[in-house]
């Protein structure tokens, strides 16, 4: 069966029922029709178009719309030039911002470099090539990762603009004791040693002994008679007791900040680090989040999410600011601890209050691993070789 | 004396008819209609083939229209009929 396409149609005219007539006369088939102030609607099929522009050349006639894909089809047929430059814009856009114009391997191991570029580019992750999706990347980082097992550690693969940055870290060799024929455990920081775990070497040093950063607790060398009869790499887990003095000052008055869960959206454009906002902003006190939503060199479109928040200030007593300053002396040295190391001893040793801070000065004992491997090479002399 | 035609009007209601007018509510549907005589808002005049039938109403409007049928919607006050 043959199906006429049907479209409407917009016919300029005053007399509605003048037309209408004209359109009775040449045999026009007309399913609906809206009427208009200065026009008529009307909906007909393409044949009778082109027979009302043909017959009824007094009017002004013209199609007013299709549906779906004729209609784009008759937009695109009308503004063909318009149309093509915005294609060839969105491939071209698309291919910018999806191809890789170039790999860069953050390592300044040349054999590394080499190697990922090989192993990227067997799985399609090169220069002049498409990016890939975040899931396709990881898939690949984690192949790559496997087959490398000896050389690489870690490996992150990321895009900026047109450029793909590998950021890698190499496997180092650990130098384990027994690579090495002579070497000390040494102090790693003023002590007084507490335990002393000998795997090997010679003690030169005994529990509750001072030790000075630097100064020899296991050594290497084996001497009898006063002379170095063999060398090891000594090896053993020295814990001692390290202090530390540490000076807080916290104002009574403490700032927080409340989020009163009011956000707003913004666009921003960045270009060569000048930032400008698309709309302005209404919130006074905000704290802003970024999400980029493109990139391409210097320019970048951002989606800022804008979180409003309220100030308010608590006024500390002397007690809390007291026990806040400790905690945040504690905290302090805590970050340098490690596994199976520990706070022994804290002791305030000065406390000052003046009308807006209080100032502490606290005394902790720790108990830390602190030996340290010093390989000894033919040139260091050590005490009783100097002597011979 | 006005003709009433009735066996015209006989035939053609027994037979598979020639053209025909169904009134509904708001509607008047016109089957095989020679031609559109006149149009206006208040009026519309349609020749068939033997008659002429006249259409009086309050806004009267052409909803659909092929060659052969026509939908007119509006208050329809009276229908005429003239033989000729």
């Amino acid at each position: 069966m043959n199906r006429e396409k049907i479209l409407w149609i917009k016919i300029d005219t005053e007399n509605y029922y003048r037309l209408l007539v004209k359109l009775n006369d040449i045999g026009i088939n007309m399913y609906d029709n809206k009427k208009l102030k200065d026009s008529i609607l009307i909906k007909t099929t393409m044949s009778d178009y082109k027979k009302i522009k043909k017959y009824l050349i007094s009017y002004k006639v013209s199609i007013n719309s299709n549906s779906g894909i004729s209609k784009i089809k008759e937009i695109v047929n009308k503004y063909i030039v318009f149309s093509c430059s915005v294609i060839l814009g969105i491939i071209l856009l698309f291919i910018v911002n999806n191809l890789i114009l170039k790999v860069d391997v953050k390592s300044p191991n040349k054999n590394i470099q080499n190697l990922l570029i090989t192993e990227l580019d067997k799985y399609g992750l090169g220069t002049l090539k498409f990016k890939k999706s975040h899931k396709q990347v990881e898939v690949i980082v984690n192949n790559i990762l496997d087959n490398n097992k000896e050389t690489l550690e870690w490996l992150e693969v990321k895009y900026d603009g047109l450029i793909m940055i590998v950021n890698v870290t190499e496997k180092t060799k650990t130098e384990s004791s027994e690579t090495y024929n002579n070497c000390n455990i040494i102090a790693s920081s003023d002590a007084k040693i507490s335990s002393l775990n000998i795997y090997r070497g010679v003690p030169l040093k005994e529990i509750n002994d001072y030790v000075l950063k630097g100064d020899v607790i296991l050594s290497g060398s084996i001497v009898h008679n006063e002379e170095v009869k063999n060398t090891v790499c000594a090896a053993g887990e020295i814990y001692g007791e390290v202090w530390y003095k540490v000076k807080v000052e916290i104002p009574f008055k403490e700032t927080y900040i409340n989020y009163t869960g009011k956000n707003r959206y913004n666009l921003s454009i960045k270009v060569n680090d000048n930032k400008y906002q698309i709309l302005k902003s209404r919130i006074k006190n905000k704290k802003e989040d970024e999400i980029n939503l493109y990139k391409l060199n210097d320019f970048e479109i951002n989606l800022v999410k804008e979180k409003e928040y309220t100030t308010k200030v608590k006024k500390l007593s002397e007690e809390e600011a007291y026990n806040k300053g400790i905690n945040t002396a504690l905290e302090k040295v805590k970050l340098k601890l490690l596994d199976n190391e520990e706070i022994l001893l804290k002791k305030v040793l000065k406390k000052e209050v003046n009308d807006s801070t209080i100032y502490l000065e606290i005394f902790i004992v720790t108990k830390e691993n602190i030996g340290e491997l010093q390989v000894v090479s033919e040139e260091i002399n050590y005490g009783v070789e100097s002597n011979t | 004396m006005k003709n009433l035609h009735f066996r015209e009007n006989f035939k053609n209601f027994l037979f598979d008819l020639e053209d025909f007018i169904t009134i509904y509510e708001n509607h008047l549907h016109v089957f095989n209609y020679k031609k559109l005589n006149k149009l206006s808002e208040s009026e519309i005049v349609l020749s068939f083939n033997k008659m002429l039938v006249t259409i009086n109403g309050v806004n009267l409007k052409i909803k659909q229209m092929t060659k052969q049928e026509l939908l007119i919607n509006g208050s329809i006050l009276k229908v005429e009929f003239s033989y000729e």
